[in-house]
């Protein structure tokens, strides 16, 4: 990766100072075999030590995000580097060399074309690549923004635009593809352009609001207390003002920045990460993450204040994952397995939206909600409901939460109306779901799923490293095991380039695949977005009715044997939902509400919503109908009725001639041309009647519409016993 | 009002009550009589009434022990019998004129209507004469219960029974409001809100729209009383007018007639000899609680939309009426009825006595219904009235008819208003026909009870009106077809046509 130190000292010093640990683990590895020396042994070892004594950069892809995947490396010129990052397309790595220069290097042909400032009184603030159909790098100057355009014949850049301002510094993120250029004295002025593949957008200007500490003194808006968001496909810049101890929020718009209002800070230093659509402020000093889901406009915290939480984070770990990814630190730190991870260490950077490079032990973490834990601390059944049905990184979990929770709130009997509302909020986001079409997405993509190891969703379900959560969420974890099972050993790489930012390797893709895709959402700097994001990640944590029935009706019902009446109104509760959005019910659930109905002996209740069509005719219900309505004649009158009802003439036929109503039956299969059922079941229930005339009625019936019926044993026998029944 | 009985030649009807176990030695035989409509008749004339009919049913006991005499047919009475409990009977005597034309089944309802109530409000009459043998309670209950009942069938001054002109009705059952499902759903969790007011305890509820059932929980006999109970003096149309539950189109003029028969039973005047005469003991109104439930006049809707009344008397040292309560058939568990109406709708709530402190509970639960039910009471009641198609909803034009379904209780017929556009011989052939579709059904009954025997019969009347009637699997279809074309294949096919369409099928034949 870099070699920052400037090597006055010998070559040999310098890889010695920088990558002991690695040669140690080399030295000891091949020790140890010492008499057996054969080639490739230790190769692992050998790659390590290798890669960290040569000039490599490391990336990684972070979205999506694999802790397996092997880095791609690429050899750079030695010199320092402020910064670094590669072009969309991967083709161009550009590195900031100095205040006053960045150096473009082209993978392909390996040329390096070098930009400097032209004068002395400007300085480069920093640079990004853009999707923007004019340009392709951005360099930000405390004189303003210079757009180039790179071109590969040419091997050069040529500036196409220049916007004239004076900068303190900026702010970018590519998932909003969104600069914005401080200025002032207080740096509290913002000019903002948004790059996009759709153009170029100049936002208004606008001003930050800061509380002064005192009447005369004007505090100054640092870099680091500003930070862009996108959420739900809309972009917002959170603010931090120090003196009031508040999280000011704007809002973007094309034509327009709105505050939105303020949250609560209880920290000096905060940290801000976006994390599948929420937003979590890092307290810090704290140590605690506050989460926010500012779908509505609701300032109020998902849950209380949660820790973060290290998981899978271990030696082993740490040592199998170096043999894949293993980045050879020049300057490292220690081997990182030898080290305390420090929550909140005073080295972590957190780099938007959802990472976390810990610069002293070398590791990259990436944030990722504990789902469990979150509702587990959230009383609000209502509002933790439709904050699990927003998630879409880890929508199959989500389903199962929500599952999990209605469930346990219809085993803790809690009031009627209170499930029905919980039941509300999913089947109202199932129909939307089934509205945008990112139900059927999910469907599909779970379809496909198996060979591509069902995608994002995957690993970072895996729970890959640090977490938001409390402890108490471990103990939950545990036993659904399977889903983290093998995901556990999977851990944070471990990667030691300080000057490495993860954040430009994968944070390139991480748009495309995300949020802010060209096209449209750009365009709008708005909602609409959020759409485009529903359908496109493929996921929706939405609960069909048939989820219903095999995730809570169905295990509740046996739970619940002793109390049918509360399982009645909670189904009723159920259709309601299902009516009101116009969703279709699993037939199964109505074959369970026979159940529970005829269990509890409620016959006339059954009836009357057999009869209201509560409960929707299918054969299902009907064959459940006929077997309740063994203690109960009406019951079985019921479904038979239905199954007339359904058209089902066969069984309709059959069940007749079962209850020895075969002359009806005889009569019914006639108009309604039904052969399927054997005479001889006609001519046993005729036979068993003992009427002699009934059952020659039935034979003669057979003989004159059933061509070679006489010929058959059935008429013969069947003659015989009408001649014994009239002797 | 009918009641005041000037004499006994112009009373054409008769109706007692008595015991088979009381008064069995000579000289005693006064004791049976537990109650005796006309009040005023002489006892002896009671007595020989009364003698007739224990006569009868002794002597075909004889014959057939379970269901001795059901009906003597003599030239110028019918008697009606019917065993409501064991040994107490109730004997219905009519007079027979030109237009007394009926159907024993359809008196013996009313017999059946009137014990059920009772029961319901005041328990077995056995109960209360093994409760106090000397008779006193029960005759007082029974006594101002069937007096406040028959004044329903008052018209001018005498007691119309049904006759052949009902006979496109059928008594003792219940009429239900065909709902969406949608509605029906609401409704549903209507019930489960207002269940969840009263807490854990078992309750029942009957939501009705108009003199219409929608839905209830009750086991079909209790449904079936509380909904006669209702459609005479809870709905709104009973609110309104001393509702009689054999007409609809009657309800408009009897409110009137009830009023001098009120006057002269609160007066308490000397219309009873018979009571006075016979009771040395203290019984009357004084020394019983004497509860009256069906009472004319009495109920009123309350300012909170429940509807109050002072049947039941009212606590003591407060205005609040006492909450009115009855019996459960199935459970034989004592409840609160606590009704609520908010336009067409009526909501009437079951919570037992033993799981409610006094007024007080009966207070607050009303107090949590109003704050939790009420809302959605009132998007019900729109739901329904929306998809209510009024008056003559369940009309089919060109056929009047009857539908029955003897499981459930549930019958279903033309608007009374259509009915009356039939000729009077349409009714009564009808009317002769259910008689015998009627005795048919008995003698099935005794037959085989297992198998339930289908019948068809299809009649053209002297005025060229086709009468039909199918009785499939438990349930009964009357049909009549006035003004029809001649042909047997066009009857049938009119009835088939009206099963396919209204019935599911269930009607239709081969």
């Amino acid at each position: 990766m870099k070699d920052k130190n400037r090597a006055t000292t010998s070559l040999l010093k310098r890889v010695l100072v920088n990558c002991s640990a690695q040669t140690k683990q080399y030295g000891s590895c091949v020790s140890s075999r010492v008499p057996e020396v054969e080639k490739d042994m230790c190769l692992k070892e050998f790659i390590v030590l290798k890669n960290c004594m040569q000039n490599v950069v490391f990336s990684w892809k972070t979205a999506p995000y694999n802790p397996y995947a092997a880095p791609s490396s690429d050899p750079i010129s030695e010199g320092p580097v402020l910064s670094i990052r590669y072009s969309l397309d991967l083709k161009l790595l550009a590195i900031q060399r100095s205040v006053y220069e960045i150096q473009i290097w082209n993978k392909e042909t390996g040329d390096t074309v070098s930009q400097k400032c032209r004068s002395e009184s400007e300085s480069i603030l920093g640079f990004f690549w853009t999707d923007c159909p004019t340009c392709d790098i951005v360099f930000v100057k405390t004189s303003g923004l210079e757009l180039y355009s790179y071109s590969t014949e040419s091997r050069n850049l040529q500036l196409v635009q220049t916007k004239k301002l004076s900068i303190s510094w900026y702010t970018y993120t590519h998932e909003s593809r969104l600069v914005l250029l401080a200025s002032g004295m207080q740096c509290k002025s913002f000019t903002g352009y948004q790059l996009s593949s759709a153009g170029m957008i100049r936002l208004p200007k606008f001003e930050m609001v800061m509380a002064k500490p005192e009447a005369n003194s004007k505090p100054v808006l640092a870099a680091e207390d500003v930070h862009v968001i996108t959420v739900y496909g809309r972009i917002y810049c959170l603010q931090f003002d120090r003196v009031a101890m508040l999280l000011h929020s704007y809002r973007f718009y094309r034509d327009a920045v709105v505050q939105q209002g303020s949250l609560p800070v209880y920290s000096d230093r905060i940290a801000v990460s976006v994390v599948d659509n929420v937003l979590l402020v890092h307290q810090v000093e704290a140590k605690v993450v506050i989460i926010y889901d500012i779908f509505a406009d609701s300032q109020a915290p998902i849950s209380a204040p949660l820790p973060l939480y290290l998981r899978g984070f271990s030696r082993a770990n740490v040592a199998s994952s170096q043999t894949a990814g293993k980045p050879s630190g020049a300057s490292g730190p220690q081997n990182s397995s030898d080290t305390e991870v420090t929550i909140y260490g005073d080295q972590w950077k957190f780099l938007t939206p959802d990472l976390v490079i810990d610069v002293s032990n070398g590791s990259l973490w990436k944030i990722s909600l504990d789902l469990e834990a979150i509702s587990a601390s959230s009383s609000e059944i209502q509002l933790i409901l439709e904050f699990l049905q927003r998630r879409k990184l880890e929508a199959e979990k989500a389903k199962q939460l929500c599952l999990a929770i209605v469930r346990t709130i219809i085993l803790e009997r809690k009031p009627v109306p209170v499930v029905a509302r919980a039941m509300d909020v999913l089947l109202t986001a199932y129909s939307q779901a089934i509205k945008t079409g990112s139900y059927y997405k999910r469907i599909t993509a779970e379809e496909t799923s198996p060979s591509n190891g069902s995608g994002v969703n995957r690993p970072n379900a895996a729970g890959s490293e640090s977490t938001a959560g409390i402890d108490a969420s471990r103990s939950i974890n545990q036993e659904p095991g399977i889903v983290s099972g093998n995901d556990g050993l999977s851990i944070g790489k471990t990667e030691r380039g300080d000057f490495l930012e993860p954040d430009m390797l994968g944070g390139e893709d991480l748009p495309t695949g995300h949020s802010q895709i060209p096209g449209p959402t750009s365009n709008q700097l708005n909602s609409n977005a959020s759409q485009r994001n529903q359908s496109q990640v493929t996921s929706s944590a939405a609960t069909s009715p048939a989820d219903y029935y095999s995730h809570v009706l169905a295990p509740i019902e046996e739970e619940m044997t002793g109390d049918g009446s509360y399982l009645t109104a909670i189904i009723i509760e159920f259709l309601r939902s299902c009516s009101l959005e116009k969703l279709k019910v699993y037939p199964n659930t109505y074959v369970l509400m026979v159940q529970i109905l005829a269990r509890d002996e409620c016959y006339a209740e059954l009836a009357l919503f057999i009869m209201n069509k509560i409960i929707e005719p299918s054969k299902e219900v009907a064959l459940q109908l006929l077997e309740s309505g063994r203690q109960n004649l009406q019951i079985r009158k019921l479904g038979l009725d239905m199954l007339r009802q359904l058209s089902l003439h066969h069984d309709y036929v059959l069940l007749l001639v079962q209850d020895g109503y075969y002359l009806e039956a005889l009569r019914y299969a006639r108009k309604n041309k039904v052969n399927t059922v054997r005479p001889s079941l006609f001519l046993e229930a005729a036979y068993a009647s003992k009427d002699p005339q009934h059952l020659a009625a039935v034979l003669r019936f057979f003989s004159d519409f059933i061509p070679g019926f006489k010929s058959t044993p059935d008429h013969q026998t069947y003659h015989h016993f009408v001649a014994e029944l009239n002797a | 009002m009918g009641l005041k009985s000037e004499s006994d030649a112009n009373e054409s009807m008769k109706l007692c009550v008595f015991d088979l176990r009381r008064g069995q030695t000579e000289g005693q035989e006064l004791d049976k009589i537990l109650f005796f409509y006309p009040p005023d008749l002489p006892l002896s004339n009671q007595l020989s009434v009364i003698g007739l009919s224990e006569g009868l049913i002794t002597f075909t006991r004889i014959f057939s022990p379970d269901a001795p005499c059901e009906v003597i047919e003599a030239e110028k009475h019918s008697h009606v019998f019917y065993e409501a409990e064991p040994d107490i009977w109730m004997v219905l005597v009519v007079e027979k004129d030109s237009e007394a034309i009926w159907r024993v089944d359809a008196l013996r309802s009313v017999l059946k209507e009137v014990h059920s109530l009772f029961v319901m409000f005041h328990g077995y009459v056995r109960a209360l004469v093994d409760k106090e043998p000397s008779g006193g309670l029960v005759r007082s209950h029974l006594y101002y219960f069937i007096m406040d009942f028959l004044r329903d069938f008052s018209i001018g001054k005498k007691l119309q029974l049904p006759n052949f002109r009902g006979s496109l009705k059928e008594q003792g059952t219940l009429q239900m409001l065909t709902v969406g499902r949608e509605a029906a759903i609401e409704v549903q969790s209507l019930v489960t809100v207002l269940e969840s007011c009263v807490g854990n305890t078992q309750c029942y509820t009957m939501t009705m729209f108009q003199d219409l059932l929608v839905s209830t929980n009750l086991s079909p006999i209790d449904s079936l009383n509380l909904f006669t109970y209702a459609v005479l003096r809870l709905t709104p149309l009973a609110l309104f007018h001393g509702a009689s539950s054999w007409s609809h189109s009657r309800k408009t003029d009897t409110a009137c007639n009830t009023y001098a028969g009120a006057l002269l039973l609160s007066s308490g005047s000397a219309m009873d000899p018979y009571y006075n005469s016979r009771d040395t003991s203290p019984l009357r109104r004084h020394s019983y609680p004497l509860v009256r439930p069906l009472q004319h006049s009495k109920w009123s809707k309350g300012k909170d939309g429940f509807l109050t009344t002072d049947i039941w008397g009212t606590e003591v040292n407060s205005l609040v009426p006492t909450c009115p309560t009855i019996w459960l058939h199935q459970t034989e568990e004592k409840m609160f009825l606590l009704a609520y109406q908010h336009r067409g709708l009526t909501v009437i709530l079951l919570v037992p006595v033993s799981s409610i402190s006094g007024e007080q509970g009966i207070a607050m639960l009303k107090q949590q219904i109003i704050e939790n039910a009420s809302l959605k009471m009132l998007k019900v009641e729109e739901k329904l009235s929306r998809g209510w198609g009024g008056e003559n909803a369940y009309h089919v034009s060109g056929y009047r008819y009857l539908l029955v379904d003897g499981d459930r209780y549930i019958s279903r017929a033309s608007p009374p208003g259509k009915v009356t556009t039939l000729t009077k011989e349409s009714l009564i052939a009808l009317s002769k026909l259910r008689e015998e579709v009627d005795s048919e059904k008995v003698r099935v009954k005794w037959d085989n009870s297992s198998c339930e025997k289908d019948l068809e019969i299809c009649i053209r009347a002297k005025n060229n009106a086709w009468l039909i009637a199918r009785l499939i699997r438990g349930k009964e279809l009357y049909m009549v077809l006035e003004k029809a074309s001649e042909t047997l294949l066009y009857a049938s096919d009119a009835a088939e046509k009206f099963s396919e369409r209204y019935c599911n099928g269930a009607f239709s034949l081969d």
